[in-house]
């Protein structure tokens, strides 16, 4: 294997993982809520300029301010479900309006990451020493080995809520049949807020990590890790949140490796050729049924 | 315990329930029966707060239960089973039964230990890490009911429980029903099709006709109606 292909592989491993957290925190709300969050992209940019402000105004180091993101953006968004979505259940097409409704909170987030931070791009520069770590033929950015560490314990740790713990088995619950869960008693509306923010948490999260690994960011590419998000949940299975995982994976080792034998361009034709292929061959993902598993 | 007065529910120009009574006693079985869109299923579901009754009381204890959400119906004693099993397909089986624990404050070891307790008498403990797809219709049923049973309700709503289980688990339910009154404290409203099952188990049956209470009684006293007779069997 040629190390230029091999480089093309580890960074899209890198990616992917990243790219696995954007879907998954998009199909945890899809899946438990059936709403298509149209803003989750700019959750991950605003979770990166509330980095880069705490950076700024606090000294706190990006790795440091994960777990305050994670907790600002979880409440903040728990509290914004019982304000957005509640409502729509009065819709004459509740799906519809949450569509028009969560494109709307994009529009509306972009346009105030503008007002508040200008339309400058931004970056999370942290000072890492050696600056670039060397295996073989590849050569590794440090500060992405350390995203893909981080973001791989918070696969994990999503891992264990979802699949061990009894709030994670009740949101997987709700994704099977969300009639069932309210006849053993439970309250669909609290559980919907509690995966609300934690789709919303992961993108504060994924989006430090993104302005890790990336040279910038801005108000303007909030709808790049959308498009990104929904590729890989339709990669993985619709409303299965650790088969986004699989579906990242694919998506940007392809993009990755593209990127080193054609121009850019090309390279994302190429992840957009592989969802569509997918959905045409196996329209419910990789994995099909056994990714809600 | 369970007492359901003047309960009337309307779809439209169809009027499904036009004002039924009945009285559960406490470890009491209570059969209904009734023809196709005789209005059992929506009984069942104004009872458990799937449907908002247009009129009527629906008490629980003395405690008026008509209206409320389903959630909190389920909380304050109120166990169901559908026609068709609506069991968490790709959760284990043991896993289906921590759900329905949630809400109890038991410790997790207390959570295995009923759920055990629960998939052993349905004859299923030996399943318990495989998924609720993996069953047949007829263990679903069981899985269903073990579900249900392991939040310990006061009553328990089951619909059409032995429609499309073969011989031998129905027979299995049927002795897991019989039960539950007198070892578990539950009273249980049974609907069924199957009116063998509905005589053996039940302590009084209430039949149904076109939303209305047609007769009601003990099971000889039902089986000998003439009204029944000639609705149900149409002779």
């Amino acid at each position: 294997m040629s190390g230029l292909l091999l480089q093309g592989i580890v960074n899209g491993l890198i990616m992917g993982v990243i790219y696995g957290l954007i879907g998954a925190g998009l199909n945890i709300v899809f899946g438990v809520l059936r709403v298509v969050n149209f803003a989750h992209g700019e959750f991950v940019i605003l979770g990166a300029y509330f980095a880069w402000f705490l950076l700024q105004a606090l000294g706190i180091q990006p790795f440091l301010a994960m777990p305050l993101t994670f907790a600002v953006f979880f409440g903040a968004s728990y509290l914004l479900y019982f304000a957005l979505i509640p409502p729509l259940n009065k819709a004459d097409d509740p799906e519809i309006s949450s569509l028009l409704l969560m494109f709307g909170v994009s529009i509306s987030l972009g346009a105030l990451m503008l007002l508040v931070f200008d339309a400058d791009a931004r970056s999370l520069a942290i000072d890492i020493e050696p600056v670039f770590l060397t295996f073989g033929d590849v050569v590794v950015p440090t500060v992405r080995l350390l995203a893909l560490a981080v973001a791989l314990v918070i696969v994990a740790l999503l891992a264990f809520f979802l699949y061990r713990t009894h709030t994670g088995k009740a949101l997987r619950a709700i994704i099977m049949n969300r009639d069932a869960v309210r006849i053993v008693g439970i309250k669909v509306e609290q559980l919907s807020a509690v995966a609300f923010g934690l789709g919303i948490g992961l993108a504060g999260v994924t989006g430090i990590l993104t302005a890790l690994v990336f040279p910038s960011f801005s108000p303007f590419v909030g709808a790049d890790y959308t498009l990104i998000g929904f590729v890989v949940i339709v990669l993985g299975g619709l409303g299965h949140p650790i088969g986004a995982m699989l579906g990242a994976m694919l998506f940007a080792v392809t993009e990755q490796v593209a990127s080193i034998y054609f121009n850019p361009s090309i390279a994302t034709i190429c992840g957009f050729v592989l969802m569509v292929a997918t959905i045409f061959i196996r329209p419910t993902g990789l994995l099909g049924r056994q990714a809600l598993r | 315990m369970l007492k359901v007065e003047g309960l009337k529910k309307r779809f439209g120009g169809v009027v499904a329930l036009k004002g039924v009574d009945f009285h559960l006693p406490r470890k009491s079985i209570l059969g209904v029966i009734g023809m196709n869109g005789s209005g059992k299923t929506t009984m069942l579901n104004c009872i458990n707060g799937i449907y908002l009754p247009d009129s009527g009381s629906i008490r629980l204890d003395g405690q008026e239960i008509g209206g409320l959400p389903v959630h909190v119906v389920a909380r304050r004693g109120i166990g169901r089973t559908f026609q068709v099993p609506r069991v968490f397909s790709h959760l284990s089986l043991l896993d289906n039964l921590d759900v329905a624990q949630g809400q109890m404050g038991r410790s997790a070891s207390e959570r295995y230990e009923a759920a055990s307790y629960w998939l052993r008498k349905v004859e299923l403990f030996p399943l318990r890490h495989n998924f609720a797809e993996e069953l047949s219709g007829g263990q679903q049923k069981l899985l269903e009911l073990a579900r249900i049973m392991v939040a310990k309700p006061k009553v328990i709503l089951l619909d059409e429980p032995f429609a499309g289980v073969n011989p031998g688990l129905a027979q299995l339910l049927i002795a897991i029903i019989a039960e539950l009154p007198r070892e578990h404290d539950c009273s249980v409203v049974l609907v069924s099709h199957d009116l063998t099952s509905i005589y053996q188990l039940s302590h009084h049956v209430i039949v149904l006709n076109e939303g209305a209470l047609l007769c009601e009684g003990d099971a000889d006293t039902v089986r000998n109606d003439p009204a029944v007779i000639e609705a149900y069997l149409g002779t």
